[in-house]
C-alpha cells in the first residue's frame, strides 16, 4: 500500500508537480486514517495532501485513474473486449475439465474462466518481471508488450487447447460445435494479447504523462517565430501562458524584499505623544514603488506578426505587473488597440489587433511614418514612468527612417526597449535601419524565439524597473 | 471529534451546510491529523462559512482573524498595553521609590527594580490578539484566518511558524504552548501566490461552484419557503449564467439572495420581465449585466417551467 502511494507520487513528480517529502509523509498518514474503503475518498485524500494548486487537480485525477485502476470498470471493459460470453460453451468446457480431471496451464485456466480483473493482475505481475520501469517512449510499446507476452507459456496454452479439442472430438461433438468452441478460445487468447498491449500503453501514459507536450514545448521555444505553422501558433498560446505564470510567480516572491522602509517621522512622533514624548512605537514609511506604465508598439506586417502576437499576449497576461498598459499597432499607419484588451479576452483582442484594427494591413511597413505620427499625437501622454516596448524588424522598405521622431519620444519617457525578431546578423543589411534607431533605444534585443521573448520580458519585469530610476 | 467522513457530512447538513464528499473528507482528515486546511475557490462559495459551520458542529468557539494589507504581529499575536504600564509606574512611583530607597549602590538599585519585572511584564499588561487567544484558550477552538492572500508574505512566514508548532514565544514571558491544537481554516481568493511553505503545511481544499443537485439542496435549506418549481428554475438559470463569459459569475451567496428576493416578490416562475428587474442581485458589473440580458432568452429556454 505505502509502496503504491510512493510510486504514484513518483508519477506526479514526473508530470512536473513539486511534491515535498513532508507532503508525501502526510499523504501516507492520511491514507492510513482513511483506509481503502472508498475510491473517491481515497483520491480526495491523496489530492488534498499532495496537490496545492487548483490547476493541478486535473492532472492528479487523470494519473490517479491510470495508476489506481478502477478494477471494476476495467473488468466491464474487458468483458466487452472478450466478446459476448457463450454460457453453453463455458459450461461445456467446465464440465469437461471436471470430468476428465485435466491438468491445465495456469494461463489456460485464466483464459477459460478468468475475470478481467484477474487477467489484469496477471499482466501486471508479468510487467514487473519484464522491466517495465524502463518504458519511456511510444516506440517501446511493442517491445515491452512482447516481453510481457513472453512471460506466459504460449506453447503450453496451445497444447492445452489442442488437448481440449481432441477430447471434445472424441466425445463426438459435431464439427459446427467444435468450430464454435475453438473460435471462442481463440478469441479469448486474442483479447488477452490485446490487453497486454493496452496495459503497456496505459503504463506509458502514466510514466510519461504529457511528456510529449513537454517536448513540443521545448522544441517550440527554440523555433524561430516566423517559421511557426498555424497549428503551432495555437499550441504556443499555452506555452506563453505558462511563461507568463512563471514570471508572475517569481514576482510574488520578490515582493518580500521590498517591504522595508525609512523612518516615518511624522507618525512616530505623533504616536510618541501618548507616551510622554518617548517614541515607544516606531513607524516605517513603506517605500512606495510606482508600478511602471508600459506602451507597446508592434509592427503587425506579415513578416513579424507571430512575434507581435506573443509579445502582446505576454504583456497583457502580465498586466497586473504594470499600472497601465497601452498598445499600438502599425504597418505604416499607427492605431491604438488598448480598448480591445479592456473589453474582450486577451486572445480575442490580439486576433482583432492583428487583423481588424483600423490600419491598412496590405501596405509596406514604414517605421518612420509610424513613429512620426506617434510622436505627433501621443507625445503629450508620455511621461517619465512610461517605458516603450517596440517590436519590429526595422525593415523600412527604403522609406525615410525619421529617426528624429524616436529620439524625440525617448526624451519624454523612461526608456525604449526594442525587440527585433530578426537575427542580429541581418541588422543594417538591405532595407534594415536598425542601426539608425538603436542609439535612441536603451536596450535592443534579438527576439527570434519564444524563449528569447520570455527572457526579455522576464528581465523587463524583474530588473529594468528595479534599477534606481 | 468525527468518527467517519459520513458523520462529517451528516453533522454539517444538520448545521445547514451542504458539504460535498470532498469537503467532508478534507475536514475529517484535518480534524484527525490536526492539520490546518487551506481553502481556495471563487468568492462566495462558502469558504468562510465552512469554518463557521465547523465551529458550530464541534461546539468550539470561533476565533476569526481577518487579514488585510499591513497586518502585523502586533495586531495578530499580542501587544503590550504600554499606556497602562506607564500609568501604573506613575501611580506606583512612591512604592518604587521605597523599594530602592535604602539601596547602597546604583547596581543594587537596578537589580532590585529588575527583580520586579514580573509585576509589569505579565499577562495583566498583555492584550492578546486572535492568534494568541487561539493558542492560550482553555477550551479547544476553531481559528479562521480569513483571506490570507491579502496579508503580506512576511506575515505568512510568521503564521507558518505559529502553525507548525502551535507555540509562540513572548520574550518577557517565555514560550506559550497551545493546550489544545486548534482547528485552523485558512481561506484565500488567490489574489497572489501563497508561499510553498505554507501550502506544504496545510491540507488543500478547492471549493468550486456547486453541482446543480447540491445547489438545489442549498437553496432549499437556506430559503425553505421557496416553491420547489421556482427553486429548480433558479438553480438552472444560475448554472446557465455561470457558463457565460462573465467578469464575476454569480456565486452561491448570490443565488441565495436572488432566491430570497424572488420569494419576497411572491414569484411562482421565472419570466423575462422578472429576471430583468432582479438581475442586479445576481451580477454586479455593468458589462456582465448587458451580457446576461442579451442572452436572457437562451437562459430561460433551459429553465424548466
Amino acid at each position: 500500500m505505502e509502496e503504491r502511494i510512493l510510486e504514484f507520487i513518483g508519477d506526479l513528480r514526473r508530470a512536473e508537480m513539486r511534491i515535498s517529502t513532508s507532503e508525501a509523509l502526510d499523504a501516507l498518514a492520511a491514507a492510513a486514517e482513511i483506509g481503502l474503503t472508498d475510491r473517491d475518498t481515497f483520491r480526495t485524500t491523496l489530492a488534498t495532501t499532495l496537490v496545492k494548486e487548483a490547476r493541478d487537480l486535473e492532472t492528479v485525477d487523470r494519473l490517479f485513474n491510470l495508476y489506481f485502476l478502477d478494477l471494476q470498470a476495467l473488468g466491464e471493459g474487458v468483458k466487452k473486449a472478450l466478446g459476448p460470453e457463450d454460457p453453453r460453451v463455458h459450461e461445456m468446457l467446465d464440465r469437461l475439465v471436471d470430468e476428465e480431471n485435466l491438468q491445465l496451464d495456469e494461463l489456460t485456466e485464466l483464459l477459460m474462466r478468468g475475470q478481467g480483473s484477474e487477467m489484469e493482475m496477471a499482466i501486471r505481475a508479468g510487467g514487473q518481471h519484464a522491466g517495465l520501469e524502463r518504458l519511456m517512449y511510444f516506440l517501446q510499446v511493442g517491445y515491452f508488450s512482447r516481453r510481457i507476452a513472453d512471460q506466459f507459456d504460449w506453447t503450453a496454452i496451445e497444447q492445452d487447447v489442442e488437448r481440449i479439442m481432441a477430447l471434445l472430438e472424441a466425445r463426438g461433438l459435431d464439427p459446427g460445435q467444435l468450430a464454435r468452441i475453438r473460435n471462442y478460445l481463440e478469441l479469448r487468447l486474442e483479447a488477452f494479447r490485446r490487453m497486454i498491449r493496452q496495459h503497456v500503453e496505459r503504463e506509458l501514459e502514466r510514466r510519461a504523462y504529457r511528456a510529449g507536450e513537454r517536448l513540443t514545448r521545448e522544441v517550440l521555444s527554440e523555433k524561430p517565430l516566423f517559421a511557426l505553422t498555424p497549428d503551432e501558433v495555437a499550441q504556443m498560446r499555452g506555452v506563453v501562458a505558462r511563461l507568463a505564470r512563471r514570471i508572475k510567480d517569481a514576482l510574488a516572491l520578490r515582493q518580500r524584499q521590498e517591504q522595508r522602509g525609512r523612518l516615518d517621522t511624522r507618525r512616530t512622533i505623533r504616536r510618541s505623544l501618548s507616551y510622554g514624548g518617548v517614541p515607544m512605537e516606531v513607524f516605517l514609511r513603506r517605500r512606495h514603488r510606482d508600478k511602471p506604465k508600459l506602451v507597446t508598439i508592434c509592427d503587425v506586417s506579415d513578416s513579424v506578426r507571430n512575434a507581435s502576437r506573443f509579445m502582446l499576449q505576454l504583456v497583457w497576461s502580465l498586466q497586473e505587473c504594470f499600472s497601465r498598459v497601452r498598445s499600438y499597432v502599425f504597418v505604416s499607419e499607427i492605431a491604438e488597440v488598448t480598448q480591445a484588451f479592456r473589453e474582450t479576452q486577451v486572445e480575442r483582442a490580439i486576433e482583432w489587433a492583428l487583423k481588424g484594427a483600423p490600419v491598412d494591413y496590405h501596405c509596406r511597413s514604414d517605421f518612420g511614418y509610424a513613429f512620426s505620427r506617434f510622436a505627433h499625437t501621443e507625445l503629450e501622454s508620455l511621461d517619465r514612468k512610461t517605458t516603450i516596448l517596440v517590436l519590429g524588424d526595422a525593415r523600412n522598405n527604403y522609406n525615410d527612417p525619421q529617426a528624429w521622431a524616436l529620439r524625440l519620444i525617448r526624451e519624454r519617457v523612461k526608456g525604449i526597449i526594442w525587440l527585433n525578431p530578426e537575427g542580429q546578423w541581418g541588422w543594417g543589411i538591405g532595407d534594415s535601419v536598425m542601426p539608425l534607431y538603436a542609439p535612441a533605444c536603451d536596450i535592443v534585443r534579438e527576439c527570434r524565439t519564444i524563449g528569447q521573448l520570455g527572457e526579455v520580458v522576464d528581465n523587463l519585469v524583474h530588473r529594468w524597473w528595479r534599477r534606481g530610476h | 471529534m468525527f468518527e467517519s467522513v459520513e458523520e462529517v457530512q451528516q453533522r454539517f447538513r444538520g448545521a445547514h451546510y451542504i458539504a460535498s464528499r470532498r469537503i467532508a473528507t478534507v475536514v475529517f482528515l484535518a480534524a484527525r491529523m490536526g492539520r490546518p486546511v487551506l481553502v481556495e475557490g471563487p468568492a462566495g462559495v462558502g469558504k468562510t462559512e465552512l469554518a463557521k459551520t465547523l465551529s458550530e458542529v464541534t461546539a468550539r468557539p470561533l476565533i476569526r482573524m481577518q487579514c488585510y494589507e499591513g497586518l502585523d504581529e502586533g495586531k495578530a499575536l499580542y501587544e503590550w498595553k504600554y499606556a497602562k504600564q506607564l500609568l501604573y509606574t506613575q501611580l506606583l512611583r512612591d512604592r518604587i521609590g521605597e523599594l530602592i530607597a535604602d539601596a547602597p549602590s546604583l547596581p543594587e538599585a537596578v537589580s532590585r527594580i529588575a527583580g520586579q519585572d514580573d509585576a509589569f511584564f505579565s499577562y495583566r499588561f498583555l492584550s492578546p490578539r486572535p492568534l494568541l487567544q487561539a493558542i492560550r484558550s482553555d477550551d479547544p477552538v476553531v481559528l479562521l484566518v480569513d483571506e490570507i492572500d491579502k496579508a503580506e508574505p512576511e506575515f505568512e512566514a510568521f503564521l507558518l511558524e505559529v502553525l507548525s508548532d502551535f507555540q509562540v514565544s513572548i520574550p518577557e514571558l517565555g514560550t506559550v504552548k497551545a493546550r489544545h491544537v486548534p482547528l485552523v481554516v485558512l481561506t484565500s481568493n488567490n489574489a497572489r501566490e501563497l508561499s510553498d511553505g505554507l501550502k506544504r503545511r496545510c491540507l488543500h481544499l478547492f471549493i468550486d461552484f456547486p453541482a446543480p443537485g447540491d445547489e438545489l439542496e442549498i437553496i432549499r435549506l437556506k430559503v425553505p419557503e421557496i416553491p420547489e418549481r421556482l427553486a429548480r428554475a433558479v438553480v438552472a438559470a444560475v448554472q446557465k449564467i455561470r457558463t457565460l463569459d462573465l467578469r464575476k459569475p454569480p456565486s452561491v451567496s448570490e443565488s441565495i439572495d436572488w432566491a430570497r428576493s424572488l420569494v419576497i416578490l411572491n414569484a411562482q416562475a421565472l419570466d423575462p420581465a422578472l429576471m430583468e428587474s432582479t438581475l442586479t442581485l445576481l451580477v454586479k458589473y455593468e458589462k456582465d449585466l448587458e451580457r446576461v440580458k442579451a442572452g436572457l432568452d437562451k437562459i430561460l429556454a433551459e429553465v424548466p417551467s
